[in-house]
């Protein structure tokens, strides 16, 4: 008797669109429901990253102090640019570091290794569907907020709001794949998840979240428009304003685009060489 | 009285001597603390560049404020982060049974079992920036200087208290183990002193989470112009937290019924 050859269902897709759509909407159903779950935490992770807010109110009491005006900023324009530098902090927060950490420290990783299926995306997943539930409370708070001080504009048109999904989506990327590089360093660190924390710090600093980088020393700011950091915060919530012109806009979205060819080139070479060291230690 | 100070000693001794397994780790930490300190710096001097005084205070004297802060930061990372933030873990698992079981006041057990000695850098750059501020201001009075510990360890009990107050809410809601990270949120407004914001900024720093009472008021008393209703004030801000925080508790375990029941 003559075997047929088995006819897998399903694997003459594999690679094309509709495989990967299929995949993709799969990982997202799951790690909705799973992220759902926990809404009640993420509201509170949502409440408890007030830094910009709080720095808005410093600086609106500055202003006033001062005439009304502190460098071309007024206290609604303080409001409007704290209110978007909040959303988008809100918007890139990134917690992969540590899960890899706890995937390889318990070996995990392991059995996720097995799987047709790079950990990569269901990282990102995760991450994907965390800003799905955190969406509609970021919404909520900002339409208060502005309803809270008077003359706040958030943004003078929808150009504005399109060009900032853009752009606060790559930064999502960039410190998405940032994250995602230290994390990897578990291979090697005891201690990876501190780098993620130091990141943090500098981030809280540097990024825009704490002051407009119009208040930076000149040589400061220099430097800090050298680093990641600004494309993160401080431009997306200038892009939501309305206050970068399209020129602008555009090397901003480019300068991103760099950073993140950069920091998903580097997290190939860790991960493969990564791969090799976890192997190797026997788990 | 004198059991629970010894059982502080041994809480101590073990807790510290499970942590010295890691050493890099300590490195790591301080390295953090120090980072965090100088950024709170360099913001503070980004706020102060445009203006000479934040709120009525000059840099030296908003260094005091940023100091007292630290150190506050310091004592929830070392005494209250280790030991109140397990609470919802043990009433999920069912171990604060064994916990009540102690013939021991089950708050003082649940407040002191752990020391976290990798943020006891943050104290001691808190205390170093008081000191350097004060003494370049000209220093402080010995009256000063003995209002504003009071007044420290007042802000330490209110701290507690609104840390416990949070945690004993795991033996309600479950679900929200992440709830003292509100607080550390917002009290990262007492970094800058409560006359730097505005109106709607102070009352709401000042009654209703009341960050003030915990890092501008003493820094007042050791620069030494602080107003005798604000003492007062803290001090019964501080009391009034610690009554109602102990009774929320005693609230909290006549309710609980343990896990799986």
């Amino acid at each position: 008797m003559k075997l047929e050859p088995v006819k897998l269902e399903g694997t003459r897709t594999v690679g094309s669109l509709e495989h990967v759509w299929r995949k993709s909407r799969a990982l997202f159903t799951i790690w909705f429901a799973q992220t759902m779950v926990y809404r009640a935490q993420i509201v509170i992770w949502v409440l408890s990253g007030v830094v910009p807010l709080i720095m808005m109110s410093v600086w609106i009491g500055k202003a006033a102090a001062s005439g009304g005006n502190l460098e071309g900023f007024t206290p609604a324009s303080f409001a409007a640019y704290f209110l978007a530098a909040w959303v988008s902090q809100q918007l890139t927060v990134a917690w992969v570091a540590w899960e890899m950490d706890f995937q390889i420290r318990q070996g995990e990783l392991s059995s996720r290794l097995l799987r047709p299926l790079d950990p990569f995306w269901e990282h990102f997943f995760r991450h994907l569907s965390d800003r799905f539930v955190r969406g509609p409370f970021i919404l909520i708070f900002v339409i208060v907020g502005s309803l809270i001080v008077p003359g706040t504009r958030l943004t003078p048109d929808l150009w504005h709001v399109l060009l900032y999904l853009l752009v606060i989506n790559l930064a999502f990327a960039m410190r998405f794949l940032i994250a995602y590089c230290i994390g990897v360093l578990c291979f090697w660190l005891e201690n990876a998840t501190a780098f993620d924390e130091f990141f943090y710090v500098l981030l809280t600093f540097l990024a825009g979240g704490f002051a407009p980088l119009e208040f930076y020393p000149p040589a400061a700011r220099a430097i800090i428009e050298w680093t990641p950091f600004p494309y993160l915060v401080y431009f997306p919530a200038r892009v939501l304003t309305g206050a970068l012109s399209a020129p602008e806009i555009l090397r901003v979205i480019g300068v991103q685009l760099l950073w993140i060819t950069v920091f998903f080139v580097l997290r190939s070479v860790l991960w493969k060489a990564g791969l090799k060291r976890y192997g190797a230690v026997g788990a | 009285m004198k059991r629970y100070w010894r059982l502080i000693g041994i809480f101590a001794g073990s807790s510290i001597a499970a942590q010295l397994e890691y050493r890099a780790n300590f490195v790591v930490n301080v390295i953090g603390s120090l980072l965090t300190a100088l950024g709170s710096l360099f913001g503070l001097s980004i706020l102060l560049g445009t203006g000479s005084s934040l709120g009525g205070w000059n840099q030296l004297e908003a260094i005091v404020v940023v100091g007292v802060f630290t150190l506050v930061e310091g004592f929830m990372g070392v005494f209250l982060y280790p030991n109140l933030n397990k609470i919802a873990e043990s009433v999920r698992t069912g171990s604060m049974d064994f916990t009540l079981l102690k013939p021991l006041d089950a708050q003082f057990l649940v407040s002191s079992r752990n020391i976290g000695i990798l943020r006891v850098a943050d104290l001691l750059i808190g205390l170093g920036m008081i000191v350097y501020a004060t003494v370049n201001l000209g220093g402080s009075s010995a009256g000063g200087v003995l209002v504003a510990a009071l007044l420290i360890v007042a802000g330490f009990a209110s701290v507690y208290s609104i840390w416990l107050m949070l945690c004993t809410t795991a033996f309600w809601w479950i679900g929200v183990e992440n709830i003292t990270e509100l607080f550390w949120g917002f009290f990262r407004a007492g970094q800058f002193p409560v006359t730097a914001f505005p109106g709607w900024g102070r009352i709401l720093f000042t009654f209703v989470i009341p960050v003030a009472f915990i890092t501008t008021v003493p820094a007042e008393a050791l620069i030494g112009r602080v107003q005798g209703s604000a003492v007062l004030g803290a001090l019964i801000v501080s009391l009034l937290l610690v009554v109602i925080s102990r009774s929320f508790w005693r609230f909290a375990l006549r309710n609980y019924t343990s896990a799986s029941s």
